[in-house]
């Protein structure tokens, strides 16, 4: 068995492969610890892999950390130290945080497992990403991989190919401070959001900004891709997070787009200022999907390959990936389900795979459901909270299923706890809030009551593959990537789904398409006798949450929103009045 | 202004506090065994989330009023409870503690923190509505306490009342220690703070020699490079 680790930067998790390359069982470390982007060692992901799977010491081949801890400690220092005397807080800062930084993984595996801690491997942080992607990929060879994070050990974005799992070569690499996970984290705390959490708001804000050239040729001086270096250039004058713990941006940014946003007002479309944080959301969004764009043609001249994998913090950016493939050479993009930090502990372990991997036989890692849990475990525990609070409309899951789609009809909305819970950040209906993607009332009753979130935010729309492709263009090059919603679609023309509240104001959708046998599957099934073909998805947690890990969070979900029912492993729960 | 600062400050600190209670009754109803105690922690959790929500929306209240720079420093950002030692990076409480001293600790900890608010009050005076809802907080505290005091009595009846004292003393000393701390802490942050910047600039001249590009792996192969090596 191999396990990988990430952590000490941003979302910590441990994932654990066999001697087949499966992928057996992985957990994100703030789903554990509720809270959200712990990233902390994962002490809580190891201790459980090692209970679920009644693991010894031995069992264990090697532990695999996702990044190279010196580099990261060093690269930025180095920067750091050519930017004194403003950069003093954050050399001290480093200085005396050294024990919370991936250097002491050692330390931190053998205080918890002793002996384990001699398995360790240090692996490049973009390899990592590589491989994570790869483990999911369908072809193994010949392949290109891109990887655009904030920050890993070295490098910010890098190009390598993969000529087998056993021959990876960097061939190009962009180097700290320049960033566009940086930069793009830069406007998102400008325009309110925390760091780390609030990028992908930024991104759903986007959608409501105007084009406005002006505004992106401004952008377009912070950060750009230098045609004749082949390289990410930033003005540094107007960013302060390579020199300074306490800003990521200058004064000279709020010279240029004005105020930044108060991040204690909330942020309403009815908001005098809301078109203008909406523009410069917009225009940053676009020249990160251009200079991405820039990235895979150079990527694409170095390497010829037309398959690429994306990896890294940005590939998270679903709406810069339409732009991608529409380059003539692009044939297919694998993006791994979780494509940030917590996802490259797969990559990590799957490192070990193919280091002992003798007969190298590859095949791809297909589980989308891989951290483990089943409300019968928590049935006898939560037995009192249930008496007392809730009641069970059925035992039966059968019957369940066939009372929840009956619910989801009448326009109210499921909280599902079923069965294992998913990757990545996407909850794909095993942790997920439900309901009729085609009655715009329970959509934003879902969103604005039950997830206390801005309206501004998009609900993504499961669906099966033929009524996915009766309704939206989808692409030949992203295809995969629906199945673990890493990707958004244009709807057709003229679609009579386009008033639909999952539908972006810009008319592109966060689509998944639902794989058979799942539990969005079940119910699309029964929903087809009342014409509901689309079910609204957004993962379970309360708004600034982690998604839900077990039964009790799910409880404590319907316990502090209005959400009624929970569809679950023991069968479908209603709560009392 | 400084006092709507401090007033923000102090609402911050708070619904870290309270953010931070919450996730340890939540990590105790899971480790609990015995179906009343799953509940009771439960219902605890869930008190102290609804007070994190309900101290975040008095300071969005007043952040209104707060210059953006000043608001900047009052977003609230969940890993924060881990980075300001509201909960403990070796693990939560009940892991670390036994039953009967974690209940201790929340029969003491409910009544500072009752205590704690009393004094929050003074900076809204002239604002009923939030007076109102720490007043309703308040309450919920006190109930926290009773509830913990019960189960004291029913669980150990031979060691009260005068354990609970000693519980209550030991922890409320423990409570003023951890302050005294935090300020010849941030005293001694203040003094130390030149020593600090002088060992960094000190660092930082190596530092600067580093070449960057000494870290490349241009055409090399990734798989190659030894994984025993940290750079
Ligand atoms: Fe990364
Ligand atoms: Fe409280
Ligand atoms: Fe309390």
């Amino acid at each position: 068995m191999y396990l990988g680790i990430s952590a000490y930067n941003h979302q910590s998790a441990a994932a654990l492969i066999n001697e087949e390359g499966e992928l057996i069982n992985y957990y994100r470390e703030e789903q554990l610890s509720r809270i959200k982007g712990d990233n902390s060692f994962p002490k809580n992901s190891i201790k459980k892999l090692f209970a679920t799977n009644s693991l010894k010491i031995d069992d264990i081949k090697n532990v695999i950390f996702y990044e190279k801890p010196l580099s990261a400690y060093l690269n930025p220092l180095k920067v750091a130290a050519k930017n004194l005397p403003e950069s003093l807080n954050l050399i001290s800062h480093q200085l005396k945080n050294f024990k919370k930084t991936s250097l002491f993984c050692f330390v931190d595996l053998a205080k918890l497992y002793p002996g384990l801690e001699q398995k360790l491997l240090y692996i490049d942080h973009h390899l990592s990403h590589t491989l994570s992607a790869l483990a999911y990929a369908e072809s193994f060879q010949n392949i290109c991989s891109v990887v655009a994070d904030g920050f890993g050990d070295r490098s910010t974005t890098s190009i390598s190919f993969v000529n087998n799992p056993n021959d990876i070569r960097e061939l190009w690499s962009n180097d700290y401070p320049f960033s566009l996970g940086l930069f793009y984290s830069a406007i998102t705390d400008f325009l309110g959001f925390a760091i780390n959490e609030g990028e992908y708001k930024v991104m759903g804000l986007a959608a409501f900004g105007k084009n406005d050239s002006n505004l992106y040729n401004k952008m377009n001086k912070l950060i750009f891709w230098d045609k004749n270096e082949k390289t990410i250039k930033m003005d540094l004058s107007y960013f302060e997070y390579h020199k300074n713990i306490y800003n990521s941006f200058s004064i000279k940014l709020e010279e240029l787009f004005g105020s930044s946003r108060n991040p204690l007002e909330k942020l309403d479309i009815n908001n005098n200022d809301f078109q203008r944080y909406a523009n410069i959301a917009f225009a940053a969004q676009e020249v990160l999907t251009n200079i991405l764009k820039e990235l895979f043609i150079y990527a694409h001249q170095l390497t010829g390959c037309s398959k690429f994998l994306f990896s890294g913090g940005v590939a998270l950016n679903s709406a810069s990936l339409r732009s991608i493939t529409s380059l003539s050479f692009v044939e297919k993009i694998y993006i791994p389900p979780s494509p940030g930090d917590s996802g490259a502990a797969i990559g990590a372990a799957y490192f070990g795979f193919i280091k002992n991997n003798k007969n190298n036989s590859f095949k791809r890692i297909t589980n989308l459901y891989p951290i483990i849990f089943n409300s019968k475990s928590q049935y006898k525990k939560t037995i009192k909270i249930v008496s007392e609070k809730f009641q069970y409309l059925s035992k039966n899951m059968e019957e369940s299923f066939l009372l929840a789609s009956e619910l989801i009809k009448e326009g109210e909305t499921i909280g599902t706890l079923i069965s294992n819970a998913e990757t990545g950040p996407r909850a794909l209906g095993n942790r997920s809030l439900i309901c009729n993607g085609q009655n715009l009332e329970a959509v934003i009753k879902l969103n604005t009551v039950i997830k206390d979130r801005s309206p501004f935010r998009p609900t993504a729309p499961a669906m099966n593959e033929s009524t996915a492709k009766k309704y939206f263009i989808l692409d030949d090059a992203l295809y995969n990537s629906y199945f673990s919603m890493t990707s958004t679609v244009v709807l057709k023309g003229n679609s009579p789904i386009k008033d639909y509240p999952i539908i972006h104001v810009d008319g592109t959708a966060r689509l998944q398409i639902v794989e058979p046998n799942t539990t969005l599957d079940k119910l699309l099934l029964n929903l087809r006798k009342y014409d509901i073909e689309i079910i609204a998805n957004s993962s379970l947690n309360i708004s600034g949450d982690p998604t839900c890990y077990d039964l009790i969070d799910g409880l404590m979900v319907c316990e502090l929103s209005p959400l009624k029912y929970l569809l679950t492993d023991n069968g479908l729960l209603k709560k009392l009045n | 202004m400084k006092k709507k600062e401090s007033a923000a400050n102090v609402l911050y600190e708070t619904a870290f506090a309270e953010y931070g209670s919450a996730l340890e009754m939540l990590a105790a109803c899971k480790q609990a065994i015995k179906v009343r105690e799953v509940l009771g922690f439960f219902e605890h959790a869930r008190d102290e989330y609804i007070h994190t929500k309900k101290f975040l929306s008095i300071l969005k209240k007043q952040g209104k009023n707060l210059s953006n720079i000043i608001a900047r420093k009052y977003k609230f950002v969940h890993i924060g409870a881990l980075k300001k030692g509201y909960v403990s990076e070796k693990g939560y409480l009940i892991e670390t503690k036994k039953m009967k001293d974690f209940v201790a600790y929340i029969y003491t900890n409910e009544l500072i923190a009752e205590d704690e608010f009393s004094k929050i009050l003074k900076y809204f005076e002239d604002d009923k509505e939030s007076t109102d809802t720490i007043h309703s907080i308040m309450k919920d505290e006190l109930r926290h306490h009773g509830m913990a005091r019960k189960y004291f009595l029913k669980y150990y009846p031979f060691i009260q009342p005068y354990q609970l004292m000693i519980y209550k003393y030991r922890e409320y000393l423990h409570n003023k220690g951890r302050k005294f701390y935090f300020k010849n802490f941030q005293i001694l942050e203040k003094l130390f703070t030149p020593i600090y910047f002088s060992i960094s600039f000190l660092v930082s001249l190596p530092l600067r020699l580093l070449n960057q590009r000494e870290f490349s792996r241009i055409n090399k192969n990734l798989m190659d490079i030894s994984s025993k090596s940290l750079l």
